[in-house]
């Protein structure tokens, strides 16, 4: 897919993108008419589909608040390693239950707005099997942190970044 | 030919090696970031946005064809310099054409925003970011990381109206514009001003842009 993409805009210039420009918006704009009537219906775990799309996104973005505050540590000529042991604990913390965040009918045909692509359930035991990965190597993060070693850190970080690269890439929609 | 006439020169070198540095990293910058190789891509865009930067600043002081002022009074007359292009009536400019200070501005605009954005973006992760995203949070990295994005179709739609307007005037108005961008010079124009480069406004050009990038990285 991603080879194919390369291939495809290697060539394409202004009045391709215009296309797909149009294409996209078109899409997100019936998505959103029929959003109205999906938002209300309920799952079995008695959340709304709005609710649990929204409930996972606050969940992932505070990994992305916790990820970027890591990675700006790392970056910096002399980590603060107080900074590093709040984020890394912080991960656990919010992707606890992540299994139950994609509940069958939380997807795309839902018509909210998520990157969730329907392969999450046509591949659910990989997936699964992914977050459990990206579980594990957040606890093992938090581990390095907490013993305060910033390169068992960095490496402990690269091994979790991409546990979240490998969920990613099969999906949630290319941004 | 035209052997006979004097080849003065339009664009000093600074404006030309400016010019193909920036066709070379463009398509550098979009690989970079398609393929996820962000190590380069952060290098690249930090050589890029000096590159910019020593031209927004060579708009000031630089050369008089370099310069942003003359090229804001000549916008004025893109109407009539159009209307005369569509009667088939052509005028070679020393320096920009009015139409040619339009697309300078909206190609300088696109690339400043890119830079600048790049500058802050973070990545869906939170893993990968630019030199100056420690300033900001995820989600406003976030943010700014699509305004990246959407612009570089911009960046795209602007450089495909350049290529095509060079092409009309190659095919259609037969002037090569080409040629001058690479050696300078060009032979159907009348020199208004020496556009020769000073040293004085080249040294300082060049260490505001040097002060300017070690602050970024040493921000980060």
């Amino acid at each position: 897919m991603k080879t194919l993409r390369v291939k495809f805009a290697v060539p394409a210039i202004a009045a391709v993108m215009m296309l797909t420009a149009c294409g996209e918006s078109g899409g997100s704009e019936a998505a959103s008419e029929a959003s109205s009537e999906v938002a209300s219906v309920q799952l079995p775990n008695g959340m709304t589909v709005k609710e649990q799309i929204e409930a996972r996104q606050g969940q992932l973005e505070k990994v992305g608040d916790a990820f970027k505050a890591i990675s700006d540590q790392l970056k910096a000529g002399s980590p603060d390693i107080a900074i590093i042991q709040e984020a890394a604990a912080a991960v656990p913390d919010a992707t606890q239950g992540m299994a139950d965040w994609w509940p069958e009918g939380s997807g795309p045909e839902s018509g909210i707005d998520t990157d969730a692509l329907p392969a999450i359930w046509e591949n659910m035991p990989d997936f699964q099997e992914k977050v459990g990965n990206m579980q594990e190597a957040a606890a093992n993060l938090n581990i390095a942190a907490q013993g305060g070693d910033i390169a068992a850190v960095g490496e402990a970080f690269k091994t979790t970044g991409g546990t979240c690269k490998a969920c990613h890439d099969d999906y949630r929609l290319d941004d | 030919m035209t052997d006979h006439k004097a080849q003065i020169i339009i664009w000093d070198w600074t404006i030309r090696l400016f010019h193909w540095l920036i066709v070379l990293l463009v398509p550098l910058m979009w690989w970079t970031g398609e393929e996820g190789m962000m190590d380069w891509h952060r290098r690249l865009g930090l050589t890029l946005f000096a590159l910019v930067l020593f031209r927004l600043i060579w708009g000031i002081i630089g050369s008089w064809t370099a310069r942003f002022v003359p090229m804001i009074k000549r916008l004025g007359a893109v109407p009539g310099y159009v209307r005369d292009l569509f009667a088939g009536r052509h005028s070679p400019s020393f320096g920009h054409s009015p139409i040619g200070s339009l697309s300078v501005f909206a190609l300088l605009a696109a690339l400043s925003i890119q830079v600048g954005t790049g500058l802050f973006s973070v990545d869906v992760d939170g893993l990968e970011s630019g030199p100056l995203a420690i300033l900001v949070s995820f989600k406003t990295g976030r943010d700014i990381a699509d305004i990246h994005e959407l612009n570089f179709d911009i960046l795209v739609i602007l450089i495909a109206l350049h290529i095509a307007a060079i092409a009309v005037y190659q095919f259609v108005l037969k002037a090569n514009l080409v040629r001058p961008m690479v050696t300078g010079r060009r032979s159907d124009v009348r020199a208004s001003s020496d556009v020769s480069v000073r040293a004085i406004p080249l040294l300082f050009s060049i260490s505001l842009t040097a002060i300017c990038l070690y602050a970024v990285i040493n921000v980060g």
